[in-house]
């Protein structure tokens, strides 16, 4: 990982499948990087929103990617479609993901972006 | 003048054997090298996608840290290659990387692997990993040929320890409503076939948070679409007889030198391949 240029990766987590209730992203693993932005896209909502309703995401740490614990930082996104919201995160270790909670009654397509930078 | 092969100069090279040209030697140390998540094709919709294609998810660079006996590192330096599955049988994860070739020669892939189950069972796991291996997916001006190889370390809890190839694949399917794209799930779990004589047994090593690397190598001809041979570790396995998935050429595929390698879970926990390095050279 030398070298003059900041080492850099964007890792999709979530693709635009269809989720409800509390879903978790794969384990991703980030001990290279020093800093971390996760992105949450709807690109689309089923079901009714009132206005105001979220989909709210935590940020997680591991020691070892089977154990996770809260990081502090949450993510709360519009349940409408094309919402975009963002958080920055660092010092957290080797691995990274979300865990989000979709309200009852609503199905949502979310695309969740990690892009990590040395 | 020395005559010493170049390798010989770059320890890091001097474990492997490229052909006379290197068309690329990725050390996962120094970043993702163009490894990429082998996305499936849509048109119009993102639910167009196959549904074992939308479960791929993206490689990425490890240190290969256990709860019990802290970071492993990669062969050399500390980050290797992960391609890691979902915790559901069968359900395969694959990374790729694609260039083309300007020579139809010979070509050879080489690497150091190593792969385990998740170590969230204190149990041997061995029999966890359902496979892991590499393909080709390549172009001329004729066909379109993908030699597949993979290792069948168990299925359905049996241990099977042995190499096995693919000749067939799922039909084509249409794609979108322009005529224009196509897909087929090459990796489908129908279809592998045995290797004759290619039974192998691999250095598991007693518990899941032990890694120890194995070399592999592939010899392809590009100019005849045909295996030459390949090897793991301390054996050679004569491959000229073995076949590929063939059909003819697709429209905007041309001189495509696709190298993907993947593996899959044979139980519910997830499945890791770690690549420390990748060699692809050729002889022209």
């Amino acid at each position: 990982m030398a070298g003059i240029m900041r080492n850099t990766l964007t890792a999709v987590l979530v693709r635009g499948e269809w989720l409800q209730g509390t879903f978790e992203t794969e384990p991703y693993e980030a001990a290279w990087a020093g800093e971390a932005l996760f992105f949450v896209r709807l690109m689309g909502v089923r079901g009714t929103a009132l206005a105001g309703t979220a989909v709210e995401c935590k940020v997680q740490l591991s020691p070892d990617g089977i154990r996770w614990v809260d990081e502090g930082t949450v993510l709360r996104v519009d349940a409408q479609p094309e919402a975009l919201v963002y958080a920055r995160v660092g010092h957290f270790g080797g691995w990274l993901r979300l865990v989000g909670h979709v309200p009852a009654g609503l199905e949502v397509q979310p695309v969740v972006t990690l892009s990590l930078k040395a | 003048m020395s005559s010493a092969h170049p390798t010989q100069a770059d320890a890091r090279l001097s474990r492997y054997d490229p052909m006379s040209r290197i068309l690329y030697f990725d050390d996962f140390d120094d970043g993702i090298n163009g490894w990429t998540t082998l996305v499936g094709n849509y048109e119009g919709s993102i639910e167009t996608m196959t549904h074992s294609y939308a479960r791929h998810t993206q490689p990425m660079l490890s240190q290969i840290t256990h709860w019990d006996a802290g970071t492993h590192g990669a062969f050399d330096g500390t980050y290797a290659l992960k391609i890691a599955t979902r915790p559901v049988p069968g359900e395969r994860n694959v990374a790729i990387k694609r260039v083309t070739f300007r020579k139809a020669a010979r070509i050879r892939v080489e690497t150091y692997f190593a792969f385990k189950p998740e170590a969230n069972e204190l149990r041997l796991s061995d029999r966890d990993v359902r496979s892991f291996g590499l393909l080709f997916d390549l172009q001329d001006g004729r066909e379109r040929v993908m030699p597949h190889l993979r290792y069948l370390n168990a299925l359905d809890g049996q241990r099977m320890n042995r190499w096995q190839y693919k000749r067939r694949s799922l039909p084509l399917r249409a794609i979108g409503g322009h005529n224009e794209t196509v897909t087929h799930d090459h990796l489908s779990p129908q279809d592998w076939e045995d290797i004759p004589g290619a039974g192998q047994l691999l250095c598991y090593n007693e518990i899941p948070t032990k890694i120890n690397w194995h070399y592999l190598r592939m010899d392809f001809d590009l100019q005849a679409m045909r295996w030459i041979d390949f090897q793991c570790n301390d054996q050679i396995f004569d491959a000229t007889g073995v076949e590929s998935i063939r059909m003819p050429a697709m429209p905007n595929l041309s001189c495509m030198l696709n190298l993907a390698f993947f593996c899959e879970p044979d139980t519910a926990k997830r499945a890791f391949l770690y690549l420390d390095s990748v060699v692809l050279s050729g002889e022209f």
